[in-house]
């Protein structure tokens, strides 16, 4: 424990004596994870954006246009039973006509031109948010029309493929960022603290002359670390939510119909951005440290 | 104390000692001496596990220095206490905190670590300047810090290498004394020198080195 304290208090003057240095690192840790966190609540508010249009999703089976009553009856009881469907929607022929009147207005007079109702009737089906890939969309709508009783099945393949496609490379980009901002803190710490421990060569050569052990001597370097990252994380956290809250309020003023869409941030988002800082630089120092020989 | 057995040390080809064998008992104290470049400093390294040999044994404080593990080296060396030829004084640190440093790393409180320092400043006679940083010290006073900081953990060895290279006559003298002192108390004490006025008229056994060997032992 004292020898805890006193590496403590090896750190902290060795942070105040290099203090500038040490803001630059701050600064620059706090940056990065800036970036990163906004980068990704940005890819959370696209999914969550996603998971709602999503939920929208669905598929149309067409009818055969001399289906009985209790056929239809029996298909939806089919359909009905099947677990990877959420909601099943009978959409009657003269509900069809109706629809569509509602939706061309004033237009609908061309329908006049019909003797008899054109549309067929059909189902309107919501799958499931785990079944919502285009590959497996395709795979049920195949099935779908293979049942007795559908004429044909129609749904959203373009749109769904955009949509899936958008999704993953926000993911991939924020993997990716993530991955290159987590090194640039690495490496920047490892910078900082290498510089520290070669200016401090002397009194480290010393000390192990004197029969101080590794841990004796790498521990005021890697609470020097932990300290910067720390800082640079708490940097992070406060500007980021100073971000986010500038942005609650531009929002509805900008863009009033996106507002609902966005999530808020928990304390466990700062608190996690605040702890990776604190684990990056932690690792920086370690690797930076390295092996010492007697 | 410190027993060598047939060892030998090479610096890539270059052989600095041939299989030499010497013993230095419990409580003595003893001289190394030889011209400059002769191994003086090799063979304290060895003592102190900054080198390790090539071939033979060495048994300090009944550590085997070919059996420490990287580990256990700081464990020998806080019973090796050091005076530098170079002094390795730290000028960002005061003359209490240099010495001080050689007990922090031994867990203790600081209570007694600066009951411990200023009792050792105070025999080397410098407790006046406890608060000075080396760089304001004449080179003798540094020089008797640097005893301070190697004395200050009571090790059962101390190893001086050229304590005196850098003094006058008088200074010299002053150190030698204190490094009698501290024999006088049971420490081991090896000093390391090319100075023949440190040793004659001590009566104590002087291993001169030359050749990678010791090629004779007399008494000063």
């Amino acid at each position: 424990m004292r020898i805890f304290l006193y590496s403590l208090q090896t750190a902290l003057k060795s942070i105040w004596h290099e203090k500038w240095i040490n803001l630059l690192t701050v600064l620059s840790i706090s940056i990065g994870l800036l970036i990163l966190s906004s980068f990704i609540v940005i890819t959370l508010n696209m999914d969550s954006v996603l998971q709602r249009w999503s939920k929208s999703f669905g598929l149309v089976a067409y009818l055969d246009e001399d289906l009985t009553k209790e056929a239809e009856s029996t298909l939806e009881e089919l359909l009905r039973q099947d677990e990877d469907i959420l909601e099943v929607r009978y959409i009657s022929k003269d509900r069809a006509a109706q629809e569509i009147q509602t939706i061309l207005g004033d237009d609908a007079r061309i329908l006049e031109d019909f003797r008899e109702n054109p549309l067929p009737s059909s189902f309107e089906l919501r799958l499931k948010t785990e079944l919502l890939d285009p590959e497996l969309v395709r795979k049920k709508a195949e099935a779908i029309q293979e049942m007795s009783g559908i004429e044909e099945v129609q749904y959203g393949e373009k749109w769904l493929s955009s949509l899936s496609t958008i999704a993953q490379m926000m993911k991939m980009g924020t993997v990716f960022l993530g991955c290159a901002i987590f090194t640039a803190i690495i490496f920047i710490t490892y910078s900082t603290i290498k510089i520290f421990f070669y200016r401090r060569k002397d009194e480290i050569e010393t000390l192990k002359l004197l029969g101080a052990t590794k841990s004796f001597i790498r521990l005021p370097f890697l609470l020097e670390g932990l300290f910067i990252g720390t800082t640079g994380g708490l940097i992070s956290a406060f500007a980021l939510f100073g971000l986010y809250s500038v942005v609650l309020v531009k929002i509805p003023e900008l863009l009033p119909s996106v507002t609902i869409l966005i999530l808020s941030l928990p304390l466990e988002a700062y608190i996690s951005v605040t702890l990776a800082g604190a684990l990056m630089s932690f690792t920086g120092s370690f690797f930076a440290v390295g092996k010492i020989r007697y | 104390m410190i027993q060598f057995s047939d060892v030998t040390k090479y610096y890539d080809d270059d052989l600095v000692l041939k299989d030499l064998t010497f013993t230095v008992g419990k409580g003595e104290l003893a001289f190394l001496t030889g011209p400059s470049g002769v191994g003086k400093t090799t063979l304290l390294k060895l003592i102190y596990a900054a080198e390790l040999p090539d071939e033979g044994n060495i048994v300090v404080a009944g550590w085997d220095i070919r059996k420490l593990k990287q580990n256990t080296i700081p464990y020998l060396r806080r019973h090796v206490g050091i005076v530098f030829q170079d002094f390795r004084l730290l000028f960002n640190k005061t003359v209490f905190d240099n010495v001080a440093l050689a007990l922090r790393i031994h867990d203790m409180h600081p209570k007694e670590i600066r009951e411990d320092v200023l009792e050792i400043l105070k025999e080397v006679r410098l407790k006046h300047k406890a608060h000075i940083y080396p760089q304001h010290l004449s080179g003798g006073e540094q020089q008797r810090v640097v005893i301070a900081r190697a004395m200050v953990s009571k090790p059962t060895v101390l190893l001086a290498d050229e304590p005196t290279g850098n003094l006058d006559a008088d200074t010299s003298l002053a150190i030698t004394n204190l490094f009698r002192e501290i024999n006088a108390r049971g420490t081991t004490v090896l000093i390391a020198t090319h100075s023949a006025s440190l040793y004659q008229g001590t009566g104590r056994r002087v291993f001169h080195l030359r050749d990678s060997n010791i090629e004779k032992e007399t008494v000063g």
